[in-house]
């Protein structure tokens, strides 16, 4: 799984979503499960503190429409 | 006549120029409003109609290039033109821009270009591609004075974080607004690396202040981009072209914020709930191997009841057999045990049951 600092948001959730899937999935064990949770519980508090902390960048381009370049 | 008081005398091309001039210093441009008449296009070219009034009426002459949207006669029209004498003695009106003006006229601009546009398939739902679910990178094309601005920034700042929007500012209305925005578009087209979502947007207005986006060259321009579309013009009760053509049409600027990216709070409860029903899954499967373990258990133990029980059963057997072959046993069945020298003369002891007997050998022999 790749580094859980440098992924947006998105790739988190995509991860979350795999782990939850693997929970439902035909390779669940019990002995993997309890690792698998821990980083699941991890993760999701990632996702929460960086959807919490995480402002949108806008900036209005400085290209003039007005007149033809 | 004196000829000192003679008027100033002109060949006809100088009086043509010297109107042309005249008339180009008076009135470079003019605004007409009359109602069309004898529409024709030459050579696939030029048009040429005529504008008219109850009063008057006068001719007009444009290149199919400057008409931005197809006219029929009986349109009432509001052309931007300069007034022209031209070399063969008609008087024209050389026209720069024309809309519609009236809701009659507006409305009919309006479904000459969509029935032009809809024929074409350009508002076919094959064509509509999906919006990424959370976009990572947007443009925005807008008036970034309006209050449809402002809303949009509100409502994704509210939803969502770490979205990178570029904005470019043009009018929404008004005769350059269609130009600017198409210019917009096609700047946001042309980056290197393109926004996963174009979203254009206005707030609501007159027919007349939406017209801008009922510009045909405008539709096709967000038809063709490469960037997927979101169109969020006027009020839900407004259709524009600009919203059938696109990817996605939101009822409001504000709704286009919400098409465009999830409710954070929402993905904190899906999240939560996540991790809920993985916990669950967990309990549950550690109940389930309990249950598994318990029963091999059991099974265990009930194995190795009746093993034990079998074995009891055969111990009881052999001790019964055993109890059977005890001297005592066969004595009681009256039978004898004889010990010592059994051969003529020898001394023996039989035992029975109740007696201990010596006794002496008097013959033995084989049987």
């Amino acid at each position: 799984m790749p580094d859980k600092n440098k992924q947006t948001v998105q790739g988190k959730l995509a991860d979350l979503s795999e782990l939850v899937a693997w929970f439902q999935g035909p390779d669940f064990s019990l002995e993997e499960a309890l690792e698998k949770f821990t980083q699941a519980e991890a993760l999701a508090e990632t996702i929460e503190d960086d959807l919490t902390k995480l402002k949108n960048d806008i900036q209005v381009v400085k290209q003039r429409f007005d007149t033809k370049e | 006549m004196d000829g000192a008081n003679l008027p100033v005398q002109l060949s006809v091309s100088d009086f043509v120029a010297l109107t042309n001039q005249t008339l180009e210093f008076a009135y470079p441009t003019i605004s007409v409003v009359g109602e069309v008449a004898e529409f024709r296009v030459s050579q696939g070219k030029w048009v040429s109609f005529k504008l008219k009034d109850d009063g008057a009426v006068v001719n007009c002459f444009m290149t199919t290039f400057a008409l931005r949207q197809p006219i029929e006669n009986g349109m009432k029209l509001l052309v931007v033109a300069a007034p022209r004498l031209n070399p063969k003695g008609y008087f024209n009106l050389n026209v720069r821009t024309l809309r519609p003006v009236g809701e009659g006229s507006i409305k009919k601009g309006f479904e000459l270009v969509k029935a032009k546009l809809e024929a074409e398939g350009l508002f076919s739902d094959e064509r509509k591609r999906p919006l990424p679910r959370v976009p990572a990178s947007v443009a925005v094309i807008t008036s970034t004075e309006s209050a449809a601005y402002a809303d949009f920034c509100k409502i994704i700042n509210e939803r969502w974080g770490g979205l990178q929007v570029k904005v470019a500012h043009t009018q929404v209305q008004g005769d350059p607004a269609a130009d600017q925005i198409i210019r917009a578009v096609e700047y946001f087209n042309s980056l290197e690396e393109l926004p996963e979502v174009l979203i254009v947007i206005r707030g609501g207005g007159s027919a007349e202040d939406l017209m801008t986006f009922n510009d045909e060259r405008l539709a096709r321009t967000l038809s063709r981009s490469r960037i997927p579309t979101l169109v969020g013009v006027g009020h839900e009760i407004d259709h524009t072209l600009a919203d059938m053509v696109a990817d996605k049409r939101a009822a409001t600027p504000t709704n286009a914020a919400e098409i465009l990216v999830p409710d954070k709070q929402e993905i904190i409860r899906t999240v939560r709930a996540h991790i809920q029903g993985v916990g669950y899954h967990m309990t549950q499967a550690i109940d389930a191997q309990r249950v598994r373990i318990r029963e091999n258990l059991l099974a265990a133990v009930r194995r190795m009841d009746e093993q034990v029980a079998v074995t009891r059963e055969r111990l009881t057997m052999l001790r019964q057999a055993v109890i059977r072959l005890h001297p005592d046993r066969v004595l009681e069945m009256g039978y004898a045990i004889v010990r010592g020298d059994v051969k003529p003369g020898g001394m023996i002891e039989v035992e029975t049951i109740t007696q201990v007997i010596n006794a002496e050998v008097r013959d033995a022999r084989q049987k």
